[in-house]
């Protein structure tokens, strides 16, 4: 995927920041409040109000609990094969055994049907394999350095990765649901981290463009037209593939966050710049001027604080083109592989018609980035729209 | 006025330029070459390059010389309208792309013509009806197409096309006009063939334009002159379509210069799942075979075409906004 | 919290639809009964193809032709058809596989684009000078209606058909193939190395126009096996279609009367390349390899059974029949049956494989994949088509070639280098798994031995020599190579003290196997010998340029074509400098006997190196028995280590719609046969 078309993103339209203003409740009380209350009191009350908003980042929240805690939430080893349980289909949980309630699931035998060809799976009634919440199962290091065996569900015999199959498991039978949560945590993170370097380049060359105008302006517009006149596919391309082979997985992360964040910069420079020029005109920093303030001063203590907002809708709002050009990458064959795992790694699985119509669950990961994208989107619109309280 | 259009003309082809060197350096950036992938196909299927013959290959390609000539052979080549030999095609790099131009273009501007069907109604309603239910329910419907990656929609769209609706697989024509000469019968089959395309590609641009669309109406549901024809009675819809929504629209109609190269440059990958005879496969194999001349070309056509339309576009804008006019002088 | 309620439901929707839409639950019920046949047997036939008549006494005397052609003659545009064909006692005649066939039709595939050329080249393949039978095992006329070796197998004559014409009717005689050698072949402006199959012990070979129609091939050395080169896919005697389509000038004939107007020595250099420059090409080099190929350029005049109409180069690659082939089936029919073949442009292979299961295409092996077989056999009745699986004969579709001039990483180069550590990592691998995994259970797992019933076969015990799991033995070996101590993970450390011994395996995506799946799980494998393996996968480029940088410790790659050892060895032994995953290092060494590359130090190596140089002299019996010891040092060397084979992977899944006739249940699946040629699609025809 490339970026989608920015179309009034024209430099030069007013900021897209509009807002009806705060719908004052009548009586003095409450226009109080809003006199005193803090600019980011006032954005908070603001951003309430857009449900779709909460909703996206209560979703967000959830989100980043399981990349944290991916170990946790996974309950095997997300690598683990086993041809003899490939393309499991994910497990009906039976929540209430002999009236109560005590999840199981039933145990599975398995063989390849020589007529359709395909692995036939049986449920073994008089198996139950009971499941239990906060069970202990393969050690792992929580948040990387407790030793730890718990996981959010686990079976009460045995090992979960035998027989526990909540997503079901992919080709090489390998756990979808454990898979996942290992993925949401590099997915998420190479949002984090591509959206943090392109945050960097984009305020100070936006900033600079903008503080400065001028001559340094016209180069870093230049530069920013040209970036985004070439199609995203070749700069990939041509990038990824001069990746020396020999780089290890973390290495080729960081490359592919590195070059994610090389399209998205631009367009969080633009913003910045244009915030700049217009806050230039601004009376409170004539003002500042005028009393002798220092550049940085002024930039950093009375224009930065005033747009930080704008800043931080635009940076969300980045963050799912980034996700979204994750999965791409790993469609090309450019971004992750395996043994790398994440959203757009498992899609490469499921990228294919015997997928679509003989183990569609392994479609599943499409869904987290759905929800994902929209809920980084949800979020960077109530940001924004939050963004200009006294509007 | 014309000081500013020459300087914007200057700029353009010093940025036309850049992109040139820096689409030659990124086609030259992975290691190997032309011949180095040319080998690779063929030993994959059975036979074999001598390193004899690799040499000689080279040569005659031109590809054994330092890049720095290289590039400049091919801008010496541009300049006389030769964009070379499309390496793997033995063809004309202009012929292959020309073939497949005219399709892109329909295919684009299908997209477009959805794009805005969908969001622009959109957009109105969910700026009008602020917060309200049907506001999130379209909004979340609109977002939805940039949220799922293209690649899956398009497999998913194709398989349940052929599937469930009996629709020919991929493609632009049933097979028995794939091969036939142009006539109204394969027009017809090309229009009934372009909605699955032209819906997978469109849906990623909704969201964007909704958003825009959305706030820009509210800029203007806000001024005073809406306020003022309230007031004087006039109908609510003619309220909003005869000066708001036109004046939102404006915005809109300054960047039809460049959506056409976004579009051809963003349905690279869907236009490979689909199997559309477009130029973003072209690009996609030119790329992975190192054909510069092809590859080469269609970079700088796209950036070309990009330059071009934000130059068109700024114009427009000025024409039509004033105090731009005045801005930037 | 109306967001969170979407997003459950969109989510509930995602998953009650994936339930829905596979058919599991369903299929449940059906579990595999006990004892039920291999798995794939059921699609797999009989092997059976047409016979190629050679005794002339059982040549048709008259002749009919296609009703398109008929009515040509009859215009007066084409001379009839007993002119057109060679002399009845010259003629190419093929007995169809059931019955005399109908004429007409179009026969609708899948291509992938320019560089799909093999995707034809394998249809028409009737142009080569001499070919196989349907089993791939003895040699049969072709273009040449018959050869001869001398005694002392320094000398190879063919004979050509009389009469026999070009695609425009102009006659084929030993001229073409004097003008091949002469202005071809020999100028290094052309072909600047002589070709490996046209030379023997470094020595090049020489062609001689006996006569009009008959044209001998002659060594310095002995060298009996050149006929089996004029028959296999080799540059010299894969046809003029084929390699013309690989743009490297084999063929050993071409049309003297077409492409002399490109070349220098019947104009001037400058008229040449003023020639080339006119038509956009940079010089009459290239200009001459696009007019080579019968791909490209459908003016070129051709001996195939169809001509291309519409190039592969636009997005229909379509050829008619050509009015002048020289074969005919039994009752005088001019072959081929089938007016037409149109291959449409499949953007991706995926594409390709669903069109096939709308039933968009009459015969399909290539590009169709073994992983989608459930959904092609679900989809049969629909599509009203038939699966057919062609198990090919080479021993590992995936084999892990070690690099055995790897040395970047000494310590590594020397384990790599160390038998033992070898056999630990052959015996290190459960291949069931692998064969259960991605080949649905269809292939055979065991060494890269070639199937047991083909020529080089040194026995069926041979294929599961160091080629089943067995982890006591693997850790055995590990522990005698010194591997001893292990870290706390229980990885083996390195003798040198640098962390755990930890292998790099390249593997190339988006091929016919999915290399890296089958690494990864190889990966978790060798967990339990305690060896960390990296899987990388590289762009096929990339990987490839590797190989030749000697830069690999282990490569993915399939071993096809090592079934027929000696016309196509390089996935066998590192003796083909063009490509040796084994060790480019050693090829080289000894390709230039000994004057470049590197002379691995391993004694089985050489020998390995000098009995397969001096089989190419050899008769047959005792070559066969090289080819047997060699395959056996192969095995017990473990240069390559298997793990499944045997498989349809390679273009033997076929997609046969039910009205075509004349096609085999199984079809030899290999290289040199030119699958499907070896079934003669020129009796294909439409029911």
């Amino acid at each position: 995927m490339k970026r989608p078309p920015k179309l009034a993103a024209t430099p030069r339209s007013p900021a897209v920041t509009i807002d009806e203003g705060v719908v004052l409740a009548a009586g003095g009380q409450a226009e109080q409040r809003i006199a005193v209350a803090t600019q980011w009191q006032l954005m908070w009350w603001r951003f309430r109000k857009h449900r779709l908003a909460l909703g996206g980042t209560f979703v967000l929240v959830l989100f980043y609990l399981v990349s944290l805690f991916a170990d946790f939430f996974a309950y095997t080893d997300p690598n683990e094969s086993d041809a003899q349980r490939s393309l499991i289909a994910p497990q009906q949980i039976h929540w209430r055994d002999d009236g109560s309630f005590r999840p199981y699931v039933h145990a599975l035998t398995g063989a390849r049907d020589p007529l359709t060809f395909k692995r036939v799976y049986v449920p073994d009634p008089g198996k139950k394999v009971y499941l239990s919440f906060f069970a202990s199962g393969e050690p792992y290091q929580f948040l990387g350095f407790i030793p730890m065996d718990r996981h959010l569900i686990g079976v009460q015999e045995g090992r979960a990765g035998d027989s526990l199959f909540l997503l079901g498991t992919d080709l090489q039978g390998r756990d979808m649901w454990s898979r996942l949560m290992y993925a949401t945590q590099t997915s998420m993170t190479i949002g984090l981290v591509s959206v943090a370097l392109s945050l960097v380049l984009g305020v100070v060359l936006g900033g600079v463009s903008g503080f400065f105008g001028g001559m340094i302006d016209t180069v870093i517009q230049r530069i920013i037209e040209i970036l985004r006149s070439i199609p995203t596919i070749p700069l990939w391309m041509g990038l990824a593939a001069a990746l020396p082979a020999e780089w290890s997985v973390v290495q080729v992360y960081f490359a592919i966050t590195i070059i994610i964040s090389l399209i998205g910069w631009t367009e969080l420079a633009r913003v910045v710049r244009g915030r700049f020029i217009s806050l230039k005109e601004e009376d409170f920093v004539m003002a500042a001027e005028l009393v002798g303030c220092s550049k940085s001063r002024i930039i950093f203590r009375h224009m930065v604080p005033s747009f930080i907002s704008h800043i931080i809708a635009a940076t969300t709002l980045a963050i799912p083109a980034i996700i979204i050009s994750e999965t791409s990458l790993s469609f090309l064959g450019l971004g992750l592989r395996p043994p790398a795992i994440s959203w757009g790694v498992l899609l490469q699985d499921a990228q294919n018609i015997q997928a679509l119509v003989i183990s569609p669950w392994l479609l599943v990961p499409t869904i987290p980035v759905v929800v994902a994208v929209l809920a980084f989107n949800f979020m960077g619109d109530g940001i924004r729209d939050a963004a200009d309280p006294y509007l | 006025m014309v000081a500013y259009i020459v300087r914007r003309l200057l700029l353009a082809v010093l940025t036309v330029w850049a992109i040139s060197v820096l689409s030659f350096a990124i086609i030259h950036l992975p290691p190997g070459d032309y011949v180095t992938s040319y080998i690779a196909s063929m030993s994959a299927s059975g036979s074999a390059v001598s390193e004899g013959e690799a040499i000689a290959m080279r040569e005659q390609l031109g590809l054994d010389q330092p890049i720095t000539i290289q590039y400049a052979k091919w801008m010496g080549l541009m300049l006389q309208g030769n964009f070379g030999m499309a390496m793997e095609w033995g063809r004309p790099v202009s012929d292959v792309i020309g073939d497949r131009m005219s399709l892109t273009v329909v295919i684009s501007v299908a997209a477009i013509i959805f794009t805005w069907a969908v969001a622009l109604p959109i957009g109105i309603y969910s700026a009008v009806y602020r917060y309200s239910i049907l506001d999130y329910a379209f909004t979340f419907i609109g977002f939805i197409g940039l949220a799922i990656p293209g690649f899956m929609l398009a497999l998913i769209v194709m398989y349940i096309g052929f599937a469930y609706f009996g629709a020919n697989v991929g493609g632009l024509f049933s097979p028995d006009y794939a091969e036939a000469p142009w006539s109204w019968a394969r027009v017809w089959d090309l229009t009934l063939h372009l909605p699955i395309p032209a819906i997978v590609l469109g849906i990623s641009g909704t969201a964007q334009l909704i958003r825009i669309m959305r706030s820009n109406l509210l800029d203007e549901l806000r001024k005073p002159y809406v306020m003022t024809a309230r007031a004087r009675g006039l109908p609510e819809y003619r309220v909003i379509l005869k000066y708001p929504v036109r004046v939102a629209l404006n915005p809109f109609v300054s960047t039809i210069g460049y959506l056409l190269p976004y579009v051809v440059s963003g349905s690279i990958i869907v236009s490979l799942v689909l199997s559309l005879p477009t130029v973003g496969p072209l690009l996609l194999k030119a790329l992975i075979a190192q054909d510069m001349f092809l590859a080469g070309t269609i970079v700088l056509l796209l950036g070309v075409l990009t330059v071009v339309g934000t130059f068109i576009s700024d114009l427009l804008l000025m024409w039509v906004d004033p105090r731009i006019r005045l801005g930037q002088q | 919290m109306k967001l969170m309620r979407a997003v459950r439901v969109l989510a509930s929707l995602g998953l009650a639809g994936a339930f829905a839409m596979g058919s599991v639950g369903a299929a449940a019920q059906t579990a595999a009964p006990a004892g039920a046949p291999k798995i794939g047997s059921s699609l797999i036939g009989k092997l059976q193809g047409p016979e190629i008549i050679r005794d002339a006494k059982a040549f048709p005397k008259t002749f009919k032709e296609a009703p398109t052609l008929a009515a040509l003659v009859k215009d007066g545009k084409l001379p009839a058809v007993d002119k057109r064909l060679p002399e009845p006692s010259q003629l190419f005649v093929v007995k169809p596989l059931d019955q005399i066939g109908k004429y007409g039709g179009n026969w609708r595939r899948a291509f992938t684009g320019p560089a799909d050329h093999e995707n034809g080249n394998r249809i028409v393949s009737a142009d080569k000078i001499l070919t196989f039978d349907y089993t791939g095992t003895r040699i049969m006329p072709s273009l040449a209606r018959d050869w001869k070796v001398s005694d002392d197998g320094k000398t190879t004559t063919i004979y050509l058909r009389k009469g026999a014409k070009w695609s425009d009717g102009k006659p084929l005689t030993a001229d073409d193939f004097i003008f091949w050698y002469e202005d071809i072949y020999l100028n290094k402006n052309i072909v600047p190395t002589p070709f490996f199959e046209f030379q023997i012990d470094g020595k090049p070979g020489t062609m001689r126009k006996i006569d009009d129609y008959t044209v001998a091939f002659e060594f310095a050395e002995p060298y009996a096996f050149f006929v089996y080169q004029l028959a296999g896919s080799t540059a010299i005697g894969a046809g003029l279609a084929t390699r013309g389509a690989f743009q490297n000038w084999g063929g050993a004939y071409a049309p003297a009367h077409y492409l002399k107007q490109f070349l220098p020595k019947y104009s001037s250099e400058e008229a040449a390349n003023k020639k080339a420059k006119d038509l956009g090409f940079d010089n009459w080099v290239s200009l001459l390899r696009n007019r080579y190929s019968w791909a490209l350029n459908p003016e070129l005049p051709v001996m195939t059974p169809w001509k291309t109409v519409s190039p592969i180069n636009t997005p229909t690659w379509a050829m008619e029949r050509n009015p002048y082939f020289w074969g005919v089936d039994t009752a005088g029919n001019q072959l081929p049956y089938i007016d037409r073949i149109t291959m449409s442009l499949a953007e991706n292979a995926e594409v390709a494989n669903l069109r096939a299961i709308a039933g968009e295409y009459d015969i399909q092996e290539r590009h169709m994949h073994l992983s989608k077989l459930p959904v092609f056999l679900e989809n049969q009745k629909k599509g009203n088509y038939t699966v057919k699986l062609d198990p090919g004969l080479n021993g590992a579709d995936v084999a892990l070639h070690v690099g055995m001039a790897y040395d970047a990483d000494p310590e590594i180069g020397k384990l790599l280098r160390n038998k033992d550590f070898r056999h630990a990592l052959a015996l290190g691998i459960d291949r069931d798994q692998l064969n259960e995994a991605f080949w649905l259970g269809v292939g055979t797992a065991g060494s890269v031995a070639p199937a047991p019933d083909s020529v080089y076969s040194p026995g069926a015990e041979w294929n599961k020599k160091w080629g089943v799991l067995d982890l006591r033995q693997s850790n055995e070996l590990l522990d005698k190579v010194g591997l001893t101590k292990k870290d706390p993970e229980g990885y083996r450390l390195r003798p040198d003290g640098k962390g755990r011994v930890r292998l790099e395996m390249v593997t190339v995506g988006g091929q016919f196997v999915p290399y890296t799946q089958v690494g990864e799980m190889i990966k978790q494998q060798w967990k339990k010998i305690g060896i960390d393996v990296d899987i990388k996968e590289l762009e096929r480029n990339l990987a490839f340029t590797r190989d030749n940088n000697n830069e690999n410790q282990i490569i993915t790659w399939a071993n096809d074509g090592s079934e027929v050892l000696f016309l196509f060895p390089r996935h066998a032994l590192p003796v083909d400098a063009a490509e040796a995953h084994m060790g480019i290092a050693f090829a080289r060494w000894y390709a230039s006997k000994g004057q470049s590359g590197k002379k691995p130090d391993d004694p089985e190596m050489l020998r390995a190196f000098d009995l397969f140089r001096s089989a190419f002299g050899m008769k047959e019996e005792d070559r066969v028995k090289a080819g047997k010891e060699l395959w056996k040092i192969i095995v017990e060397q473990t240069w390559s280590i298997g793990t499944v084979g045997q498989s349809p992977a390679f273009m033997g899944v076929r997609i046969v719609k039910n009205n075509m006739g004349n096609v085999p249940d199984r079809q030899t699946n290999a290289q040199h046969v030119r699958t499907p040629y070896s079934s003669q699609p020129i009796t294909f025809y439409f029911k």
